[in-house]
């Protein structure tokens, strides 16, 4: 059949392209937008990518140096803008989980860890600032058993009023592989069981985070 | 449900959708001579009048704006394969297969290659129904869910967008119930005893 | 609670429950209009979630259904779901459901999933295929987190439609020339 046909080649093209950092960095941009919790900052990729775009950049000097074809400079030029998109878009979805769950990120090391360097002085300048802002606006008004950023009273054994990423989120994902019930959390054992190749399914984010984390399945 | 994470932030725009169909290949033949072009996202050409290549999307409707190539009809584009597709999506309760991406890619041509489309109309139309009948069927598939974790085959990629921040949140409503169950269950097994869940800190304050 | 600012987790804590006291408690007044400044034990009354609930952990109180989930409710939603006005008996009624059931009467976790699985296939049906102006009715039945799902499931097929109808980009799309009343 000629959709299955054209389907499969596809797919053939798709392996092809995704050997490409563009392509990497395009499926790290998609993981990161639909994951509700930050994932590990892609430090090596990013490297790449700021590399090949100072390239290019550099080249398109060289064209207009050149006198190269106004044609093929404006192409060099789409393909730029393309991956500079996908680069901001990236580092923006970060910025702003990392501003969303600023207290929470800070206080687990797990998910500090995640972060580059650059996002964690981000994330602590971030929590500076918006700790002194409160201090001075509400806080410092308040009795001394409320003062706190992170607590309700000093009564609470908790830190009970940061907001953690909701893990029970339901995102959609696609399974790289057939997927067997190893590749999953044991813990969710009893919801999960199986995934099959490229089958699109609408799933609980918890249930995938492993499989996630090990690559073997991507967030669509 | 209360509390629900907010779903901006993890959505798709149609525009982003677009963007990520702009990468699938495509083939064109070229009317002018032009040097490899070593993109970022890949290498492609080089390029001789005449001779048919594969570029993705975006590349083919950038060379087709300015006049210097046409656009090869994908064969799933062809009226005589989406009017079988059409008869086998209206007869089946399942998805047919199609491009990931097919909305996208044929509203792109659509738009920006409608003369080297044959019967433009036809395809046009074609493709319209198809969408309609998929898009009914997958209004239909929400109406029956019920369980926590739902799967599609065939499923494209607008379809899916469409749909995610609806079926989203009303999965995770039928996830936050049945859990509702178990821990009823595990309260029942722990007979009357009144107990503070352990799953949160006390709360005394809240929300005054 | 995963969030602790969430507006509609607050709201919902502040629906009223009706409790019977399980002790006798000195120095308050639950009566205006006396002036005893004690609550006797078996008084009734209607408290706050959020308070009943402090009160039912430390076995002081004990929580009893509330009207939006008594038999009558529970004899119209087996009636015809998708019809009962759910708002004005309770505009968290899933949330405070799911809360209450295990404090008064655990068959309110039945009733919520019944409810809710023909409930949102009437939302999604809505969403997608009525005008806004035509639907304004039916919303008026809807709870919060079933209005939330009505917007999540037209917005986003409006954002496809203008997207669909788009033509150059930056363009208005005529589809934006409908007026909609911004929601709420």
């Amino acid at each position: 059949m000629a959709t299955e046909e054209s389907a499969s080649v596809m797919d053939d093209y798709e392996m092809l392209i995704s050997t490409t950092d563009v392509a990497l960095l395009k499926r790290a941009w998609r993981n990161e937008k639909a994951a509700p919790e930050i994932l590990q900052f892609e430090s090596s990729l990013v490297q790449r990518i700021k590399e090949q775009i100072e390239l290019a950049e550099q080249n398109e000097e060289i064209f207009e140096a050149n006198n190269i074809e106004p044609l093929t400079v404006s192409l060099y030029q789409m393909d730029l803008d393309r991956t500079q998109f996908l680069l901001r878009s990236y580092l923006r979805v970060r910025l702003q989980k990392i501003e969303k769950y600023l207290f929470y990120v800070l206080k687990t090391d797990e998910y500090l860890n995640r972060l580059s360097k650059q996002e964690q002085m981000f994330a602590r300048r971030c929590t500076d600032d918006l700790g002194s802002h409160l201090d001075e606006t509400v806080l410092a008004k308040l009795p001394d058993n409320y003062r706190s950023i992170l607590k309700q009273s000093i009564t609470s054994e908790e830190d009970d009023m940061v907001p953690a990423p909701r893990l029970d989120t339901f995102v959609i994902c696609k399974a790289k592989q057939y997927l067997s019930g190893l590749d999953f959390e044991p813990e969710y054992s009893m919801e999960i069981t199986e995934m099959e190749r490229d089958l699109l399914t609408f799933v609980c984010y918890k249930f995938v985070k492993k499989p996630l984390e090990n690559g073997k399945i991507d967030l669509v | 449900m209360a509390g629900q994470s907010d779903s901006t932030m993890s959505l798709f725009s149609s525009e982003e959708i677009e963007f990520m169909a702009e990468d699938e290949m495509t083939e064109i033949v070229p009317n002018l001579r032009m040097d490899s072009l070593n993109f970022i996202c890949g290498d492609y050409g080089p390029f001789l009048p005449q001779l048919a290549a594969q570029v993705p999307l975006w590349l083919a409707l950038a060379l087709k704006k300015r006049g210097k190539c046409t656009i090869r009809l994908p064969q799933w584009m062809s009226v005589e394969n989406l009017t079988r597709v059409l008869e086998a999506e209206r007869d089946s309760h399942a998805f047919q297969p199609l491009p990931f991406h097919y909305i996208e890619i044929s509203r792109l041509l659509f738009d920006h290659a409608r003369e080297d489309i044959p019967d433009m109309y036809m395809v046009r139309s074609l493709v319209e129904d198809i969408r309609d009948v998929r898009f009914h069927k997958v209004e239909t598939n929400l109406e029956k869910f019920t369980a926590s974790t739902v799967t599609w085959k065939n499923m494209s990629a607008m379809e899916v967008n469409v749909i995610r921040a609806f079926a989203g949140r009303a999965l995770q409503a039928f996830y936050k119930h049945d859990n509702e169950q178990q821990t009823q269950d595990t309260d029942r097994a722990l007979d009357k005893q009144p107990q503070i869940p352990t799953d949160r800190p006390k709360r005394n304050l809240k929300p005054r | 609670m995963a969030n602790y600012y969430d507006i509609d987790g607050i709201l919902m804590e502040e629906e009223f429950v009706p409790v019977v006291f399980q002790k006798a408690i000195n120095g308050v007044n639950i009566d205006e209009s006396t002036e005893k400044g004690c609550v006797e034990q078996g008084s009734k009354t209607e408290l706050p979630f959020w308070l009943a609930h402090e009160l039912h952990m430390r076995q002081a109180v004990s929580i009893s259904v509330p009207t939006c989930f008594n038999q009558k409710t529970r004899l119209e939603i087996q009636a015809d779901a998708a019809c009962v006005d759910l708002r004005s008996r309770c505009p968290y009624f899933y949330e405070f459901g799911c809360k209450l059931a295990p404090l008064c009467d655990k068959s309110i976790g039945l009733l919520l999933s019944y409810a809710f699985q023909i409930r949102y296939k009437e939302v999604l049906h809505k969403a997608h295929t009525t005008a806004f102006a035509a639907a304004s009715k039916f919303l008026m039945l809807l709870t919060k987190e079933e209005t939330y799902l009505y917007e999540a499931a037209q917005s986003s097929m409006l954002a496809f439609k203008k997207w669909r109808m788009g033509g150059p980009r930056l363009q208005r799309a005529s589809i934006l020339g409908r007026k909609r009343k911004p929601a709420e």
